[in-house]
């Protein structure tokens, strides 16, 4: 059956993109992934790859022509169609040229909402890209497959996954034509046990899953088009680790256990509300500074990583902020978040504390501008006075994009948080 | 337990309901004095006399009527067709007059009349009188279809049937009848209508058949696949065709997760697209495989010994279904 292929929304804030130049014409065969027009957005020109594989119908929107993301700009034939039935097709539809956007104000959430899903799952050829941290991966979409074609899956097969919260787009099926069946499901375990080790003299091809083609794309196009730089300090926790095992015998009642990482989200809103200039994003054209903090929290699921966004964090306690990232936690595990809980985000944390990793540097997830690295908290030993002394100390590293972010500002923002961290009693001031 | 034939079976049955029940006789097209087209009469002139047991001219919508109006005053008849092909012809007396008349009367009469007979292929009797007529009357609110598959279920179905206030189409095969099995003495021997029999338990697979097919080639291909290709087959035999068994085929189906329905019908309209629309939306979350249908070709009956075998499900066509089905 044809379908449209829409305008793609190739970044955050684009709302309507210009079709600079036509690569495939009409009548020309379509692969999945193959680049078929340019498209100038808010940002820059941009490839524009295929979702689906078929033959270009019929071309709606002219060189030129600046179109509503969501909105069709071309049909593009995907079974046995003939060009003729794809442009009958379309015209049975209601058959409209592409439309521009009637107003500035357009692209209403409702039409660059879908659009904005569909351009993640095809791992968006933006410069959009992730951190270590890398985007929200597409929510399990139960329809569309790897190839835009209908994703075989039985009846049963699709009850377990739903039953387990598995997104059956992480599955390959043993079934005829691929079809995803019982046991395929059954098989599938997301565990987060490390894979069978390769025996020796083997090999083992692994075809990238959706969301690790997205992961990879992002994060190239971050490293590409973003100049990192990298600040790091060192904190001394002594005083916020004594506190934190304070705080967590007066609500072991409550069965609620604070982390370190929990004070580091709170102390790092803080910070960000003093220092507007890493609360914000940058489109490549020009900076939006946020008055509220909304902190992206990598987490690692198997084979990937998502980050759930803890909204209006500045406003949290820290066992609100325990208690929000909890389950923002589980539910990113059983890949069940909404596409909200995974969207605008201002500035990213990411921990591998727990790991036991020393210090780090991350990748920024765009179009933020900042992220923070957060090492283990470990006992060292320090000079205090003329003493060595052991303390518990911990190691930040924040990336900044350095088009937006200067090295005093990165290097402001970083002695803030680490007089939180230090004098925890300041969060209350 | 005695070990007798298909045959004796169901004369069995109708011996003993006759003598348990005077209302109940045995009409037909030589019933009586030649002792049964097929023998299933055999001897049951001398016992109950030709007030009881009733020869017929060849006039089949002449009988089957005489039977619907028998019932409706109060007889118990059981009339035996020859051929269940030969029913086209009193379509009107059975579709109209047996299913209708206790609906129509607002219950005021009710038809207690069995009408049984062979049905289906029964080997080089040519496309005229070949015809499965199995969905033809299942189809239809009102009638009772049975379709016994060994000696035992055999006596005790058609036991139920003619104790049974509704018109009840039992649906026997020529080829069957020299089938022989263990079957209960007893006289109060009876099987329920309505309820299916698993034959044989199984995890792997749903196989929904019954009658002249299952013992055909349904219960052999089950044998192939237990013993040859590590298939569990569980293996139902409907029995009953009107009222569906539907509890039963569903709970099967949630066990297994995968159906085969096989019969000797034509696929398109034939019993088991009835049976497969009745089961495939509530078993729907349940399916790993599209459920399979295995039947006849769709052409007139070929008299051609071989090419009448060919039109019908075989042994390997059975299996290669069920392998389909469980993804081997």
């Amino acid at each position: 059956m044809p379908v449209y292929v829409t305008m793609p929304q190739l970044s955050d804030t684009m709302s309507e993109g210009v079709v600079v130049k036509w690569i495939k014409k009409e009548g020309d065969p379509v692969k999945q992934g193959n680049i078929i027009a340019e498209v100038e957005t808010d940002k820059a020109t941009m490839e524009m790859e295929a979702f689906d594989a078929g033959t270009v119908a019929q071309l709606l929107a002219k060189e030129g022509d600046k179109i509503a993301v969501g909105q069709p700009i071309a049909v593009l034939a995907t079974g046995k169609e003939t060009v003729e039935q794809g442009k009958q097709w379309h015209s049975q539809q209601g058959g409209k040229a592409a439309a521009a956007p009637s107003a500035p104000a357009a692209a209403p959430a409702e039409v660059a909402k879908p659009a904005a899903i569909e351009a993640s799952t095809v791992a968006a050829p933006a410069p959009a890209a992730a951190t270590a941290v890398a985007a929200p991966p597409p929510p399990s979409h139960a329809h569309s497959g790897d190839n835009g074609r209908t994703l075989r899956v039985s009846p049963l097969a699709r009850r377990i996954a739903s039953d387990k919260g598995i997104d059956l787009t992480q599955l390959q099926g043993s079934g005829p034509e691929g079809r995803i069946i019982q046991r395929d499901v059954l098989a599938y375990t997301p565990s987060a046990l490390p894979p069978a080790p390769v025996g020796s003299g083997q090999k083992e091809l692994i075809p990238l899953t959706k969301m690790r083609l997205t992961i990879a794309k992002r994060l190239l196009g971050s490293k590409q088009n973003i100049p990192h730089f990298y600040e790091s300090m060192d904190v001394d926790v002594e005083e916020l680790s004594v506190l934190r095992v304070q705080m967590n015998k007066r609500l072991e009642k409550e069965k609620i256990k604070l982390s370190l990482g929990d004070f580091v989200s709170k102390a790092v809103a803080m910070a960000l509300i003093e220092h507007p200039g890493l609360n914000a994003t940058f489109d490549g054209a020009q900076i939006t500074r946020f008055g509220d903090v909304h902190l992206g929290m990598a987490v690692a699921i198997p084979d990937g990583l998502i980050v759930p966004v803890l909204k209006n964090i500045h406003r949290l306690s820290v066992k609100e902020i325990r208690q929000r990232s909890v389950d923002l936690a589980e539910r990113a595990r059983a890949q069940k978040l909404k596409q909200d809980e995974m969207s605008g985000a201002t500035f990213t944390v990411s921990n591998l504390g727990a790991y036991g990793v020393k210090e780090f540097s991350a990748i920024i997830n765009p179009p933020e501008v900042g992220i923070l690295a957060v090492g283990a908290a470990e006992k060292r030993a320090v000079v205090r006075g003329d003493a060595i002394v052991a303390r518990t100390m911990m190691t930040v590293t924040l990336s900044a994009d350095h088009r937006v972010v200067d090295g005093a500002t990165a290097a402001e923002f970083l002695r803030t948080l680490k007089g939180f961290l230090q004098e925890p009693g300041m969060m209350l001031a | 337990m005695s070990v007798i034939t298909l045959r004796e079976s169901l004369r069995a049955a109708m011996t003993e309901e006759m003598e348990r029940d005077e209302r109940v006789f045995l009409m037909g097209e030589e019933v009586a004095q030649y002792n049964g087209a097929y023998k299933v009469s055999e001897g049951m002139l001398a016992k109950f006399g030709p007030k009881r047991i009733i020869d017929t001219p060849i006039s089949e919508a002449g009988f089957a009527g005489l039977g619907v109006g028998a019932a409706a005053t109060g007889l118990r008849p059981i009339i035996e067709f020859m051929s269940w092909s030969f029913t086209l012809v009193c379509m009107d007396q059975i579709m109209n007059n047996a299913a209708n008349v206790r609906y129509m009367s607002g219950g005021q009469f009710k038809i207690p009349v069995v009408f049984r007979g062979g049905n289906g292929i029964a080997h080089q009797l040519g496309a005229t009188h070949s015809h499965r007529m199995e969905s033809v009357y299942s189809r239809v609110p009102g009638l009772i279809v049975v379709a016994p598959s060994s000696p035992a279920n055999a006596k005790g179905l058609l036991k139920s049937s003619i104790r049974c206030d509704d018109p009840v189409i039992f649906l026997e095969s020529e080829k069957m009848l020299a089938d022989v099995g263990e079957v209960p003495d007893s006289t109060e021997f009876t099987l329920p209508l309505g309820i299916a029999n698993i034959e044989r338990p199984g995890k792997d697979v749903t196989v929904i058949s019954y009658g002249r097919p299952l013992q055909r080639a349904v219960r052999p291909a089950v044998q192939a696949l237990v013993k040859d290709h590590n298939v569990d087959v569980e293996l139902i035999d409907l029995q009953t065709l009107r009222p569906l068994d539907l509890p039963t085929i569903l709970e099967s189906i949630k066990k297994t997760n995968r159906c085969v329905i096989i019969d000797e019908d034509w696929g398109y309209c034939g019993m088991g697209s009835g049976i497969l629309y009745k089961i495939q939306k509530p078993a729907f979350d349940y399916l790993d495989a599209p459920i399979e249908y295995v039947h006849s070709d769709e052409i007139p009956v070929p008299f051609n010994h071989f090419l009448e075998e060919a039109m019908m499900p075989s042994v390997d066509r059975i299996v290669s279904s069920v392998k389909e089905v469980c993804y081997k």
